[in-house]
């Protein structure tokens, strides 16, 4: 094991430090082992500056007034060595802090750069969010997605690609919407970023009833392939609702996953004018959404991916917050992205939202292996049907009858796993989705 | 052509997109058929439609005309793309 060890002060100790570099005469005089522990003569001696409190009692907290000194007579020198690992560890420990010239022994924990970025390899794979979201412990509970519509509002989904993926989608055309002038019908979509959205909310919910609504499927002259213009997404909506309605009332579950969002605020009206859609509540959009989730829909949007460490080269939002419009509204869940191994992904989106400043509200997996419609399912576009999934499998023996959306939001921010500050922060929102603890806190 | 998001507050028996051109003269070229006129809030009565940024101004505070709004362009997040 790797361990950092704190010597006292002395004299060869302070001018091997002043040089910077390894000092061979210093590890030379000190010895190849200290008290058992071999020391690594590469690494050049390191002063502590001593650290008094006002009070002059031992530092108990890092919260309390503190004071330093470079004086070489009250700092102690860090030097890197190794100890045994195994059933001897302990001895060589006691034998190591027992010895005159050293005060103490720590760990030396291997680091590493853990942000992941845009055009990063994948972090692990579909197997590794199965189990990070209990999915078994979901399935003995009867939680799969039965009778629960789950519209994934994107690019159009092609069931084709998600059977030879080992799935077996049901997905409604009847009740499923494609845009006026665009030619392939519901779940024949070309293969792209909806397929994977549908993919990932199949990881929780795998017997959910999909509703495909192609919102994104360019016909739109000179715009990208995947996109499209709000007064659509006001149309599908506006169709959602309908459906919802037709719903008993004590059997309605419609999960809503919305992947997409602005890139740029220059293609909305500035904040302060009252047909501005990013920041203004009144906008129609942010309005049918209030409606939709007063209806009884979870809604759940992704944050975006325009993170501070390593945003999307689209994101043109400069030092303004980039979670605006429905992806920042009060009453759905926005979703922010984790990799497998717990850490943010550099570009997903962080908060203050614009309509409401309390966003991301939780995080969920990204980056990993999984529809193999890219080589990863990345962003927070990958995140947000991974979520929209477990609300799903909840909403199989939870219709909103017994519990609304609001009251499952507040379950999902509780059982979260708290990550990054303590409780909610604008990285990570109330934690990491945990479907397991959510389980245990279910009425 | 750019378009405006127009939101109106109708009596439900005269929410058809006919009866609002008469009432506002909108020719068929301002207004988008194909969007027709779809409901927000079916409590409140409020409704939008779709119409071309010039007549879009015209209709700024007539009677029953509760706002005009943008209509974004909206994109996939995903896949990533790298600065």
């Amino acid at each position: 094991m790797k361990v950092i060890i704190q010597l006292r002060s002395s004299a060869a100790a302070h001018e091997a430090a002043m040089r910077g570099v390894a000092a061979p005469e210093f590890f030379t005089g000190l010895g190849p082992t200290v008290g058992g522990i071999s020391i690594d003569s590469e690494f050049p001696p390191v002063q502590l500056e001593g650290v008094q409190t006002t009070s002059g009692a031992g530092v108990r907290s890092l919260s309390q007034p503190l004071s330093f000194s470079l004086d070489p007579a009250q700092s102690t020198y860090l030097v890197r060595g190794s100890i045994p690992d195994g059933p001897s560890q302990a001895a060589a420990l006691q034998t190591a802090v027992s010895h005159p010239d050293i005060l103490g022994v720590f760990s030396d924990p291997l680091i590493e750069s853990c942000i992941v970025c845009p055009g990063d390899p994948p972090v692990g794979k579909v197997g590794n969010v199965a189990k990070r979201l209990s999915v078994s412990k979901l399935a003995k509970k009867k939680m799969e997605g039965h009778n629960v519509f789950l519209a994934i509002v994107d690019s159009g989904i092609n069931v084709a690609h998600l059977k030879g993926q080992d799935r077996q989608p049901k997905l409604d055309a009847l009740n499923s919407w494609v845009p006026s002038g665009v030619g392939t019908s519901p779940g024949n979509h070309r293969v792209s970023h909806g397929t994977m959205c549908a993919y990932d909310a199949g990881i929780a919910a795998p017997k959910a009833t999909l509703l495909d609504y192609a919102l994104l499927l360019s016909k739109t002259p000179g715009s990208t392939a995947m996109a499209g213009l709000l007064s659509d997404a006001v149309l599908a909506y506006s169709r959602l609702r309908t459906i919802l309605n037709g719903m008993p009332a004590n059997k309605r579950a419609m999960v809503i996953s919305n992947s997409w969002g602005m890139f740029s605020p220059s293609w909305d009206f500035p904040p302060g004018h009252p047909g501005n859609y990013g920041d203004n509540p009144n906008h129609p959009f942010n309005l049918i959404v209030a409606s939709l989730e007063a209806a009884g829909a979870d809604i759940l949007f992704a944050a975006g991916n325009c993170g501070r460490d390593c945003s999307d080269s689209r994101c043109a939002f400069g030092s303004a917050p980039p979670i605006c419009g429905a992806n920042s509204h009060p009453a759905v869940l926005s979703v922010a992205g984790v990799d497998i191994k717990k850490f943010r992904v550099g570009y997903s989106s962080q908060g203050p939202g614009r309509l409401t400043a309390q966003k991301p509200d939780i995080s969920a997996y990204t980056h990993f292996v999984g529809s193999k419609v890219y080589p990863e399912d990345g962003s927070t576009s990958a995140a947000c049907p991974v979520a929209a999934g477990v609300v799903a499998a909840i909403r199989s023996q939870y219709p909103t009858a017994k519990l609304s959306p609001l009251q499952l939001r507040s379950l999902l921010f509780k059982t979260a796993e708290d990550k990054g500050s303590k409780g909610f922060d604008y990285d990570y929102g109330w934690g990491i989705l945990d479907p397991g603890a959510l389980l245990s806190a279910l009425p | 052509m750019k378009t405006l998001i127009v939101t109106l507050r109708l009596d439900p028996r005269k929410a058809t997109l006919k009866q609002i051109q008469a009432k506002y003269g909108l020719s068929s070229n301002e207004v988008d058929a194909n969007y027709g006129v779809v409901s927000v809030n079916p409590d409140e009565h409020l409704y939008t439609i779709l119409v071309t940024e010039g007549a879009a101004n015209r209709l700024k505070g007539l009677p029953d005309v509760a706002g005009v709004y943008s209509n974004p362009r909206i994109e996939t997040f995903g896949p990533p793309r790298k600065r």
